[in-house]
């Protein structure tokens, strides 16, 4: 509040008010010139020209409420007006870039991805053991191993987790990372523009990934159908 | 998604745990404290799948336990922003729905449910299109893509879309 106070007392001198301030406000208006002055410089120089002068007056009119951001060198305002002034296209606002993985970036080097078959197999050996200690009373299984033992169950289109990680293997050295991977095979995609769709940070190699996306969705085509056909019951069912 | 990662935790153990069956006490309270237990960084600890390594143990001055520091192998289940996940619808309101993903929860904002459904209220609240071919209800199983999270003391929040390409109802369970 002072600070808008301050910068407001500093716009009015400019106007030519100074006749109706009192004595403290004088004073602060003579400190706010130097710095009105020294801000003024500063909108030259960050302006680059005679305009910015032009700006200062009509944003002066208007209240001097727009001038704040610019003093402050606020990138909304300031950045905008920089641009208008420097010549160059207004801002357009572009459409929001598709969200994407970053896993590699927040997760420890050594975490390795799962897809959902791998993980549930692992969960249904330790479900075993399990069922020997859960004899003990004092033992309890906790709920979230249970919940992930489903989830993992059922999102799961493979019989054999082996043969999925062989067929998305070769992937990598396109460039796929093991998060892209593992969110190929857990989606279970049916065409390239679904796992484009799915995955936008796999857009950028596009060309090259067209031809090998192509011969591995046929191949994990083929090993879903293998794991319908012997599990009709147990198989998801994708409308 | 799934990840198998290496953590490490300083464990305290009584000395009435020590003898012969020292280094088994201390891998059964590993997975007491551990097990089921969530952190912003790793996700839901589901299950300890091995111990790597068990270092020698310090006496704590005064008390007499004695601090082990464990390296252990688990499996753990941690959003992020970006992913595709297939959920449960749980419940479904005017604001939105709320689904689950293995032991994550998930909220879908109406805004960010396509514009062509509407919320239908009644005995069984859902989402429909205007012809009636596609529902959003409970049990309903959708796929949706992670737009945010949120990490809480003992779990994960997240937020998700359907408005995307390829997202949106797998299996109803009406029709199924």
């Amino acid at each position: 509040m002072g600070e808008k106070g301050g910068k407001g007392f500093s716009l009015n001198s400019n106007l030519g008010k100074s006749s109706t301030k009192s004595p403290l406000e004088a004073s602060l208006t003579g400190k706010d010139d130097s710095t009105a002055k020294s801000k003024r410089g500063r909108k030259v120089q960050f302006n680059n020209g005679g305009l910015p002068e032009a700006r200062l007056t009509s944003s002066l009119m208007s209240g001097g409420k727009a001038d704040i951001p610019i003093a402050k060198g606020d990138l909304s305002k300031g950045g905008k007006g920089g641009r208008v002034l420097n010549g160059e296209k207004s801002a357009v606002p572009k459409p929001p870039a598709p969200l994407e993985l970053r896993i590699e970036q927040e997760l420890p080097k050594n975490a390795k991805c799962m897809m959902d078959c791998e993980a549930a197999l692992i969960l249904k050996g330790i479900q075993e053991q399990m069922v020997v200690l859960s004899e003990d009373p004092t033992i309890k299984i906790p709920l979230s191993f249970n919940k992930g033992l489903q989830y993992a169950q059922s999102s799961n289109c493979y019989a054999s987790p082996q043969s999925v990680r062989r067929v998305l293997e070769p992937l990598s050295k396109y460039g796929v990372s093991d998060g892209e991977i593992c969110v190929i095979a857990n989606t279970c995609p049916e065409t390239i523009d679904e796992v484009f769709a799915l995955v936008p940070s796999l857009k950028p190699k596009w060309s090259t990934l067209r031809e090998p996306l192509k011969d591995v969705l046929r191949e994990l085509a083929e090993l879903k159908h293998l794991n319908q056909s012997s599990n009709p019951e147990g198989s998801p069912g994708f409308s | 998604m799934f990840f198998h990662i290496v953590l490490e935790r300083n464990m305290q153990l009584h000395p009435r745990h020590f003898g012969r069956h020292l280094r088994d006490n201390l891998v059964a309270k590993l997975v007491k404290d551990v097990e089921g237990t969530c952190s912003g960084r790793h996700g839901f600890v589901v299950a300890i799948t091995g111990i790597e390594n068990v270092g020698k143990g310090l006496i704590r001055d005064g008390t007499g336990f004695v601090t082990f520091p464990v390296k252990y192998q688990c499996v753990v289940f941690r959003p992020f922003k970006g992913e595709i996940l297939e959920a449960v619808v749980t419940m479904v309101n005017k604001m939105g729905f709320f689904a689950e993903a293995g032991p994550v929860q998930i909220f879908v904002s109406n805004h960010l449910i396509p514009d062509d459904m509407e919320f239908q209220s009644g005995d069984m609240p859902n989402y429909t299109t205007s012809d009636g071919s596609v529902k959003i209800q409970k049990d309903s199983e959708v796929r949706l893509k992670i737009i945010g999270t949120r990490v809480d003391a003992t779990e994960i929040f997240c937020i998700g879309t359907i408005k995307d390409d390829f997202l949106g109802v797998i299996n109803d369970p009406v029709t199924s």
